[in-house]
Formats: structure tokens, sequence, C-alpha cells
């Protein structure tokens, strides 16, 4: 193959071609070679047929020689057992390609074909549904353009926000669309790529760029990620805190510091170490402010709760639950530092 | 540095390992941190210390079952 950018300008023909080819399968009245399945009525079920009767599978080339070109007379006598709506069998049909030009006979393979990959496309999302929760993934994902710019400001800038409750439907909480104190998974994914680019963009302005470094940051936040995430479930676990919390939430707040991380590293660009740590130390003050206030009102039990009813939650519940939030806000800071200390450029030029 | 995604699947392995072969015996009753040694109210919220102890003996009683088949390399 060629990987050349240049090779479709210097051979037109051949591009000209596959072009060809492309609208020669899509039409279903003239397909170039006959279709895989036997000319039979209806036809039987073979694993191997796909939708659209133009295209062959590829390892079904042995099934297809034998029923590909049947001797021209020899197929009539089968079409005598045929339905009573079948389209009459005297016009000759020599190859079974022409008697899917029939509609009623393409109507009836092309909606069991689609009924075949329908089945088969539920059947696979109800056992991917078992390992990866696609359709809780799916809350995490429901975001817009406004609420993307919100919560960056808010990570930036919480000291003015004064409502931090999250609304709540029947069964779960409101969408991140329509609330904008609910996390997502939009902008911890986007800033964890961002980071890896950003981190090879620097290196390479230092000379230091080799491919492998690109996966190797990668890697290594995302092990950073899990095993902090890993140590707050166990954490949760252990102290028995009862929270609406999910593991999906704790992702979301863990990778909200690659926000700030972005933000010290681009300052630390255009001023080296003084504004690499002056941005580091205000991201982590206000990602730590916009954390302690999120998870307070997750953790923490609110005051409008009465005393009677709750003999569960007293004194030492409490303590731990700030112990809890200190920790998660304090492991914050730490892990911006670790991840990026490394790439910072140093302020003397190389001689 | 670079704390990759092997070192953290070695540390997991490596932990588990540790609390399948503690002894409870030998070790735990030694300090007082046996499992069947705890006076615990019904309405009240279990201690730390006795979380941690469920926690290891829980995970010491799945590894030993025969779920382990899918632990192993």
């Amino acid at each position: 193959m060629n990987f050349n950018a240049t090779s479709g300008a210097r051979y037109p023909a051949q591009k000209g071609s596959r072009k060809k080819r492309v609208s020669d399968t899509a039409a279903i009245n003239a397909p170039a070679y006959p279709p895989a399945y036997p000319p039979s009525y209806p036809p039987p079920y073979n694993p191997f047929a796909s939708a659209v009767p133009g295209t062959v599978p590829p390892n079904m080339s042995a099934y297809d020689d034998r029923n590909a070109v049947p001797p021209p007379y020899a197929s009539s006598p089968d079409y005598s057992h045929m339905h009573a709506n079948a389209p009459p069998m005297d016009q000759g049909y020599s190859i079974p390609g022409q008697f899917l030009n029939e509609p009623l006979v393409a109507n009836v393979a092309m909606q069991y074909g689609q009924a075949l990959v329908g089945s088969g496309r539920q059947l696979v999302d109800r056992e991917l549904e078992k390992y990866i929760p696609v359709s809780r993934l799916k809350y995490y994902f429901a975001v817009d353009t406004r609420y993307v710019l919100k919560k960056l400001g808010l990570l930036f800038f919480p000291f003015v926000h004064s409502d931090w409750s999250v609304k709540y439907e029947q069964d779960g909480p409101v969408q991140p669309r329509y609330e904008i104190n609910a996390p997502d998974l939009y902008i911890p994914t986007m800033a964890y790529v961002t980071y890896v680019l950003v981190a090879g963009v620097i290196l390479g302005m230092q000379d230091r760029f080799t491919p492998e470094i690109l996966g190797i940051q990668a890697s290594s936040a995302l092990a950073w990620t899990i095993f902090e995430i890993a140590v707050e479930l166990i954490t949760l676990y252990i102290t028995n805190i009862q929270t609406n919390l999910k593991t999906l939430d704790l992702l979301a707040f863990g990778g909200y510091k690659y926000v700030g991380i972005i933000f010290a590293l681009l300052l630390s660009i255009l001023f080296h170490k003084t504004g690499y740590y002056a941005g580091l130390i205000y991201s982590s003050f206000s990602l730590a402010f916009f954390l302690i206030r999120t998870l307070k009102v997750q953790v923490l039990p609110d005051g409008s709760s009465p005393h009677h009813n709750d003999p569960y939650t007293h004194s030492s519940g409490n303590k731990r639950r700030m112990y809890l939030l200190l920790f998660v806000a304090g492991i914050q800071p730490l892990l911006m530092w670790w991840l990026s200390f490394h790439l910072i450029s140093p302020p003397t030029p190389k001689s | 540095m670079a704390l990759t995604l092997w070192s953290l699947y070695e540390v997991v392995l490596l932990c588990l390992n540790a609390v399948c072969i503690l002894h409870e015996e030998r070790f735990l009753a030694k300090i007082g941190w046996s499992s069947n040694q705890n006076i615990q109210g019904f309405g009240e919220q279990p201690s730390v210390k006795s979380q941690v102890l469920n926690l290891v003996r829980s995970i010491r009683t799945v590894m030993r079952s025969k779920y382990v088949n899918i632990v192993c390399l």
C-alpha cells in the first residue's frame, strides 16, 4: 500500500475505478456477481449472508463456487414448488441475481437480513452491558457546550458559586446538561488526552521527545488515577460512610485535576518555574475548594434531617466524613505536582 | 516516576498475596485482631478495625474459593 499523500494524484485511474466499484455494489439492481445464498424461497438461515445481497463475504468463496453460476435450465425445476405469490417463472432466469431483481423477493431478503443484524446487535449489547455499564456511562457524557464552559469556569473560580446541591429525578441525578453541579466524564477525558498531548509538546520544545514517552505518560497518569480511585473506594468501605457516590463519580472527580495540570503546564511554557508553581498553587487551591464544596453535599449529611430519625450518624461519622473530604481534596495537589513536575523546562537555555 | 499499569498490577497482586498468606491464629490473635473476638452492638456503626478485619477475611475467603482460577496467570 502506498502511504504517500500524493499517491492518489499520481494514479487517477486507480482512484476512479475504486469509486466505480463502490457505486456498483450499492446498486442492488445490477450486482456484479451472484449473492451468497442458494436460490430457494424462502432463503434458508445462512449466517454468512449479509444484508446487502450484492456483496459476498470473503470466507464464503468455496461455498460460492458451488452454486455461484448454476446451469441455466437446471434451476428452473427448483422453482416449481414456489409460493403462490411468487413471480412467474416462465421467464427463464439464468442466474439467481436476476431472481433477486423482483421487488418482492428483494424486500423479504432485505428485511430478513436486517432482522438478523438487529437481533445480533441486541445480543452483543446485552452481553457488553454486564461488563461495562454502557447506559450508566451515557449519563456522564450527556453534556453540552454551555455546561462545559460553566464547569471550566467553576473549576478555576469556585469562590462565588453559592448553590452546590444537585437536583434529582425519580431514579437518579439529573443529567449534567441541565445541572451544573453534577459530575461528568467528558471534561476529565478530554483533559486527560490534552494533558498527554501538552506533555508531548513541552518535551518536544526541550528536545526530549521520543514517540514512546506519549504512551509512558498516558499509562502512568492512568495508573495513578486507578490507584487513587482504588484507595478512595477502600477508604469508603473501611470507614463505612453512607454516600450516593458511585465509582464513576469518583473517576470524574479524580479527572478534574488534569485541567489544573494543563493550566500549570501552559504557564510553565511562558514563565518557566515561577509560572509553573504559581499556576499549580492557584489551580490546586481552587480545585480543592471546588471538591470540598461539591463532596460536602454528597458525603456529609445536610442539617435538615432530624436527629431522632438518624441514630447511625453520630459525631464520629461526621469526623470520618470530614477526614475523607480532606484526604480527597489534599491528594489532588500532590498528584498534580507528581504528574507534571518532570515536564517543566529549565530556565537556563541549552548551550 | 513512571508508575506503569504493569507495576500497578504487580502491586495489587503482591498485596493480595500478602493478605492471603497471613495466618490468623499465629499472628492476628497475638495482637488481638482475630475475627471472632469483636463485641459489636447491632445498632452501632462498625469500627474501623472490624471493617479492616472483615475486608481481610473476605479477601482470603474469595481467594481460596474456586474463583481463584480466574486470578491465576
